[in-house]
């Protein structure tokens, strides 16, 4: 069996993914650590957690495709690609019918036209502002004081959402303070602030514009609430995979066995290149 | 993604680019000590063959922001414009400029006059309207207003024509009295001349992109060009100059160089570059491969790849209509985007790069409606990517490179698998299968 990886090294969480082929192409397993500040270590301990959790033993591994914004300082890899390309094909080999990926994640969000092959045709992404992306969502159940986990469940159990009129990140902090302060429900700002995101996330989508067969990809695939903000504004159901949140690093590991064809080189992981731990 | 190659071509002509801008400074300088009056005026639809007439010395403060960019010294002034009031999304070019007047800067550290005129060729963009009156206001200058219409129809009309040969000749009057010298109207006659050489050679440079692979890179090389182009377009140096780049490019050309090894991607640029990081963003485009075979910053000085010259037999009505019609910011969107469309279609491209400037309204608004004209209209692959021209702090290199390499991974993919059109063929395989038409046919209504 060819086997190959495939990390994706995000701004908050880093995800690798062993595949291999045997005939077919499958996922072996899979990993997601925090980034934190050092993006080096963060793409090593993941890789190897992957390799664990696939019983592959890293010198196993032939080839490497790093991704995400620290997808440079992957070491070990073989060749980088951006998360636009790993997305779109992730997304289409766990949906083939996906034509429209969105993904939000900790920093981005985007929404990518996919071909019938999984490859990218168009894409959109948030620029220079967090607003629509995971860290507005963080932000929020900060203030809030509820753990990230539990904003989406609870934002389902809204019954009078409020209007959040700002799409600062930082200033959506006020917003939700003046609200409590006027005695609204947490349930309810919770389900203003994702209507909000969805909101802003879908209008960035209509520019690529939006196919029939969508694929939500990212970590924010999580928070069901997201996931319900979502389709509501879009008025369509969207396809969101237990692995959603690897979908980068799955596309990314799809490319690297496509590119193992191309140059076989056994043996990448060397316990030698690692970063030295201290 | 191979190794990144450099792309800049460095020939005679950037020698001698860097030469005549070095000259220019100094005559500024001699300008400030008593040497030929200096008049200041915006780049687009600029009317410098009348200051020639004069042998007064244009001061473009858009190229002094631009040069303070580039040099990496553009946060200062923009800084010191905040403290006195100018908001955050004003124009960085105005708060550079006036920035570096309140501080005494100077791109290359030689002394600027005061101008004799501060004369506003208010040309589409209504934010110098204020720009000028403060710089007149800082430098306690007078101060000129030419009212251009903007071009509302495909042509101008005979009466915006008039009315802007009425004013100019109102602005001769002007100068003669600021600057007591007479107007010479041969050395004007002479002046409109020299233009029209220099933007014959100019027209041809840019025709010399339509090759495979092209010899230079018609948006980073051609910016290069732009400063001697506005400088000296009315002047023998700058006949000499262009006639000069002609012959090295076309020597170029004809020995099949291109700037790659490889031409991989033919790209139309639109909008200003990110002056701040020119070479970061250069780089961007080198890594692929890709290089610009035409570009519609190139063309806010004039447009005269599509046949518009000055007339030396017509020299007011010339200098009108280059005004009203062929300079891009004094164009309507849609003939913007049929200039672009002719780049894709005539100079054989395989994409659109659309770069939005943060503080840049007059350029940008509108961007994204064009973005999606040319990939859903159209079905030509289009970028949009976001920073400043003169704002260092509105570029993000890690979000930039990271929609380059995603847009041009894409194109590689398509290419592979026989999807990748250039050219006119680009724009046959539109969504539909039908050929859109002319966005400017729209304009028709308007008539």
């Amino acid at each position: 069996m060819r086997i190959a990886a495939g990390v994706d090294v995000g701004s908050t969480q880093t995800k690798a993914v062993i595949v291999g082929e045997d005939g077919g192409i499958r996922m072996l397993g899979y990993a997601l650590v925090d980034t934190g500040a050092n993006v080096q270590r963060a793409a090593e301990n993941g890789f190897l957690a992957a390799c664990r959790e696939s019983g592959v033993e890293p010198e196993g591994v032939g080839y490497v495709v790093g991704t995400g914004y620290g997808r440079y300082k992957i070491t070990f890899g073989n060749t980088q690609m951006t998360e636009i390309s790993c997305h779109a094909r992730g997304a289409h080999y766990l949906f083939p019918s996906t034509r429209t990926v969105i993904d939000m994640g900790g920093q981005d969000s985007k929404a990518i036209s996919v071909g019938e092959h999984g490859e990218v045709l168009d894409f959109v992404m948030n620029d220079k502002c967090a607003a629509g992306t995971g860290r507005f969502l963080a932000n929020a159940a900060e203030v809030l004081g509820i753990g990230l986990e539990e904003i989406g469940p609870l934002s389902l159990r809204a019954r009078h959402p409020v209007k959040i009129t700002t799409v600062c990140t930082v200033f959506v902090e006020s917003d939700i303070l003046s609200y409590l302060a006027q005695g609204k429900k947490p349930e309810d700002v919770l389900g203003g602030v994702h209507l909000a995101i969805a909101r802003r996330t879908v209008s960035l989508a209509r520019r690529v514009p939006i196919e029939p067969g969508i694929t939500m990809t990212g970590g924010v695939s999580r928070n069901t609430g997201m996931v319900r903000a979502l389709e509501e504004v879009l008025g369509a159901k969207m396809q969101v995979s237990q692995q959603a949140h690897f979908a980068g690093a799955l596309g990314a590991g799809l490319f690297a066995i496509e590119k193992m064809g191309e140059s076989f080189e056994s043996g990448i992981w060397r316990a030698s290149n690692a970063t030295p731990r201290g | 993604m191979g190794e990144t190659q450099a792309s800049e071509y460095r020939g005679d002509i950037h020698r001698q680019q860097r030469d005549l801008m070095l000259r220019w400074y100094q005559r500024l300088e001699e300008s400030a000590h008593g040497g030929p009056p200096a008049v200041s005026l915006m780049i687009s639809g600029n009317c410098v063959e009348l200051l020639e007439a004069f042998g007064a010395v244009p001061l473009y403060p858009e190229v002094n922001a631009l040069q303070l960019a580039i040099r990496h010294q553009s946060l200062d002034p923009i800084l010191a414009a905040e403290e006195l009031g100018y908001a955050a999304d004003n124009c960085a070019y105005v708060k550079a400029d006036i920035g570096a007047l309140v501080k005494g800067i100077t791109p290359t550290g030689t002394e600027l006059p005061v101008p004799k005129l501060v004369l506003c060729n208010f040309v589409g963009c209504n934010t110098y309207v204020k720009w000028f009156e403060h710089a007149a206001e800082f430098q306690n200058a007078p101060l000129a207003m030419l009212d251009v219409p903007f071009l509302r129809t495909a042509e101008p009309r005979a009466e915006d024509v008039a009315y802007i040969v009425c004013q100019l000749k109102e602005i001769v009057k002007q100068l003669e009295e600021l600057t007591g010298r007479r107007f010479d109207y041969d050395r004007f006659r002479e002046a409109v001349r020299c233009s029209a050489r220099v933007e014959e050679a100019w027209s041809r440079i840019k025709h010399l992109a339509r090759r495979t692979p092209t010899p230079f890179d018609a948006y980073f090389d051609a910016i290069t060009l732009m400063g001697p182009l506005y400088v000296y377009r009315g002047s023998p140096e700058g006949v000499e100059f262009f006639e000069l780049a002609l012959r090295e490019l076309q020597e170029k050309a004809e020995r099949g160089e291109g700037i790659y090894d490889q031409e991989r991607f033919r790209v139309v640029m639109e909008g200003p570059p990110p002056y701040p990081f020119f070479r970061t963003f250069r780089d961007m485009f080198a890594a692929w491969k890709a290089t610009a075979v035409a570009s519609t910053y190139s063309t806010v000085g004039g447009l005269w790849e599509f046949g518009f010259r000055h007339d030396p037999d017509h020299p007011f009505e010339s200098l009108a209509m280059h005004m009203l019609a062929h300079n891009v910011t004094n164009r309507n969107y849609l003939q913007r985007y049929d200039q672009i469309r002719r780049y894709v279609e005539e100079w054989d491209a395989d994409a659109v790069v659309i770069h939005f400037v943060k503080s840049c309204r007059l350029f940008s608004a509108g961007q994204g409606d064009m973005r999606g004209y040319f990939t859903q209209q159209l079905g030509v692959p289009t970028l949009y990517v976001e920073s400043d021209l003169e704002d260092p702090r509105y570029f993000s290199e890690a979000q930039i490179r990271n929609r380059m390499d995603a847009f041009f991974e894409a194109l590689e993919h398509a290419r592979s698998t026989g999807t990748l059109h250039r050219g006119v063929a680009a724009i046959r395989h539109a969504p539909g299968g039908e050929i859109a038409p002319a966005a400017s046919d729209r304009l028709k209504i308007l008539q």
